[in-house]
């Protein structure tokens, strides 16, 4: 998988080209307009992830060129502002997401490779991990083919676990993947923890592996050890 | 007090004293001409008398004579030795029938060997009404002149003082949200161009400052944002290594600060943003269905904490708001309800057509109640918020004229807002 990361600020990009990397994609990176130009004509790339603030231009203008080339890549604004206007732009030119800086890596990943499953749009692309197997849009899981039933956080909360693995994932990360930016709530973090237990206790249920571990203090892991 | 109503005040406290050192003046001018005419008048008549007396011998004969208004002739034996006297004196009208001023010229004297003691009197009354006469058309003139000067005062005032006016009204109304140069003034006053003048200065640096601000703040946090990021991938990035446990923990500390300070900026800049008017757009916002949406959204959080949630939606209002601000209005109310309950506590929405009344249970206050709606006020025992919650709902309901007022009563929080 291909990802273009349109970024100025070098340390950023390296630290995202890092993460991503060991996920998995092969990441280029552009630190200007004019490059991130030559390279969306030049290449293909399953993802472009944009900063819309660039040294000499407006990012939406890479937008633009992939749309006038019919471009399949999918499309990651992120943008230091938050701003509703910004976002309905960039969305309604045909961006398939908007972050706002700062974010964490893992919903950056998460955000990815869902935008990338829609892309490549297959009603029987799963999401698998070991004995789980998640359809992500008919948001059913399978344990051993065995079906399990989740409520909407539990499979959300699921999934990113999916998405991220091998990753420490911070509990401020899982809150505002799950309750979005504007909700920080330190009593979400004890719901995480019970949300945990009961998903931990479904997926047991149908003889699936403990995968999730604790990073005291800090957040959990989803591995096979 | 107005600057019409002072002026017409001294002019007139200056114009009573005139007026009245002027009426006496002329008063007493007037009678002592008016006196001194007429003793010379009896005088005149005293020697025409005399002239006639020696002229005509029967002088009752004719009559004719015009001197004074009554005339006694005495005719004594010898010389009366009396010395020419003139006396006012009061008499009885028969005509009139009242008692009268007078005044008597009394002399004696030796006409063909004979001795005389003649009384002149003549009547004070024209002489009286002349002075009343003269005193009347005097009031009358300062009267007229008193209602030709407040006359002329407003319309001098108006004429004269309305660049002032003109530039009170556009600096009453000068928004430095919306700013407006001060119109172009013509005037040949010196005071009032330069007036203008200073003004147009001060508005210009003012509206300068402002937007320096305001140009200032949105840079500085747009710029906070890129080494944040920076600071928060970092860190996460670090988590991922292989560290011991102490290392682990000292990451997670540096991690978890930046997203403090993310979200601390986030609400300065909101903060900024509704203070600089950068939320104008408004559309009508469903309260009702916010509130809903809102509580569903959370519905996890308060289970969790077993509150107890009830509802009365008395009415369905619309409110005009502009999206974001309604967001950030409604969830920072039902968070602050959430977040400050306690274990096994309840909420209580009251929702009118008029009014939003948010109950919750929860512990008193850390802080005075004036001090609540304060930036950077939070309660001690939640150092993850950044105190801007409450500060953030004040400042929106100020932004739509709403009212907001918070009480804590009996173990209850209580926040209404009148729309």
């Amino acid at each position: 998988m291909n990802l273009l990361l349109i970024e100025d600020e070098k340390e950023l990009a390296l630290t995202m080209a890092k993460y991503l990397g060991e996920e998995g994609f092969r990441c280029e990176w552009a630190d200007h307009l004019m490059l991130a130009q030559e390279k969306v004509w030049m290449n293909v790339y399953d993802c472009v992830i944009v900063d819309i603030t660039l040294p000499d231009g407006n990012g939406l203008e890479v937008i633009d060129r992939l749309k006038k080339m019919k471009s399949n890549s999918g499309i990651i604004i992120v943008s230091a502002k938050n701003a509703l206007d910004d976002r309905i732009r960039g969305l309604e030119i045909g961006a398939d997401d908007y972050l706002t800086k700062p974010f964490d890596l893992s919903e950056l990943n998460a955000r990815i490779k869902a935008v990338i499953r829609r892309r490549n749009f297959d009603a029987q692309n799963e999401v698998v991990f070991h004995e789980i197997r998640i359809n992500p849009y008919a948001h059913t899981v399978a344990v051993n083919d065995m079906a399990v039933t989740l409520t909407k956080k539990e499979f959300d909360l699921l999934l990113y676990f999916v998405s991220n693995p091998n990753r420490v994932i911070t509990k401020s990360s899982i809150a505002t993947h799950l309750w979005g930016e504007d909700m920080y709530l330190a009593d979400s973090f004890d719901f995480i923890y019970s949300h945990l237990k009961n998903l931990r206790k479904k997926l047991q249920d149908k003889g699936c592996g403990d995968y999730i571990e604790t990073v005291y203090g800090i957040g959990y892991k989803f591995s096979k050890h | 007090m107005k600057l019409l109503t002072l002026a017409n005040r001294y002019y007139f406290s200056t114009l009573l004293l005139v007026f009245i050192a002027s009426g006496m003046a002329s008063f007493f001018i007037l009678k002592s001409i008016i006196n001194r005419e007429f003793n010379r008048k009896l005088f005149a008549e005293k020697e025409q008398l005399i002239d006639e007396l020696a002229t005509y011998d029967d002088l009752k004969g004719f009559y004719f004579l015009n001197i004074g208004d009554r005339l006694q002739i005495q005719e004594v034996p010898e010389n009366p030795q009396i010395v020419t006297n003139l006396r006012d004196t009061v008499m009885y009208d028969t005509y009139e029938k009242t008692t009268l001023p007078f005044r008597k010229l009394s002399f004696a004297e030796q006409i063909k060997g004979k001795y005389y003691v003649i009384t002149i009197t003549k009547s004070l009354l024209p002489n009286q009404e002349l002075i009343k006469g003269v005193s009347e058309i005097l009031l009358m003139l300062i009267l007229f002149l008193a209602i030709s000067l407040v006359l002329i005062n407003r319309y001098v005032i108006n004429r004269l003082w309305w660049p002032f006016y003109k530039i009170l009204v556009q600096l009453k109304q000068f928004n430095i949200k919306k700013p407006e140069p001060i119109q172009p003034l013509q005037t040949v006053i010196d005071e009032f161009r330069l007036l203008k003048s200073v003004l147009d200065t001060m508005v210009d640096k003012s509206i300068r400052d402002y937007r320096n601000l305001k140009e200032y703040t949105e840079n500085t946090s747009h710029e906070i944002q890129t080494p944040l990021a920076i600071i928060k991938n970092k860190s996460e990035s670090l988590l991922q290594e292989t560290l011991t446990e102490s290392q682990l923990h000292e990451v997670g500390k540096i991690y978890e600060a930046a997203g403090r300070l993310s979200r601390l900026k986030e609400g300065l800049s909101t903060l900024s943003k509704i203070d600089n008017n950068q939320f104008l757009d408004a559309e009508p916002i469903d309260i009702q269905t916010a509130i809903e949406n809102k509580l569903c959204h959370f519905e996890e959080l308060v289970s969790l904490k077993n509150i107890q949630v009830t509802t009365d939606f008395y009415s369905r209002p619309l409110i005009i708001l502009n999206n974001d601000l309604a967001f950030i209005l409604i969830n920072n109310l039902v968070n602050n309800a959430i977040k400050h309950n306690v274990q096994g506590g309840r909420i209580h929405i009251v929702l009118k057509e008029d009014e939003l009344c948010m109950e919750n249970t929860g512990l008193p206050p850390a802080m005075p109640i004036e001090q609540l709606f304060d930036r950077f006020r939070s309660s001690g025992d939640h150092p993850d918020s950044s105190g801007l919650g409450l500060s953030l709902i004040k400042r929106i309901a100020d932004f739509y004229q709403m009212r907001i007022r918070y009480d804590y009563v009996e173990g209850q929080h209580r926040v209404i807002l009148n729309f």
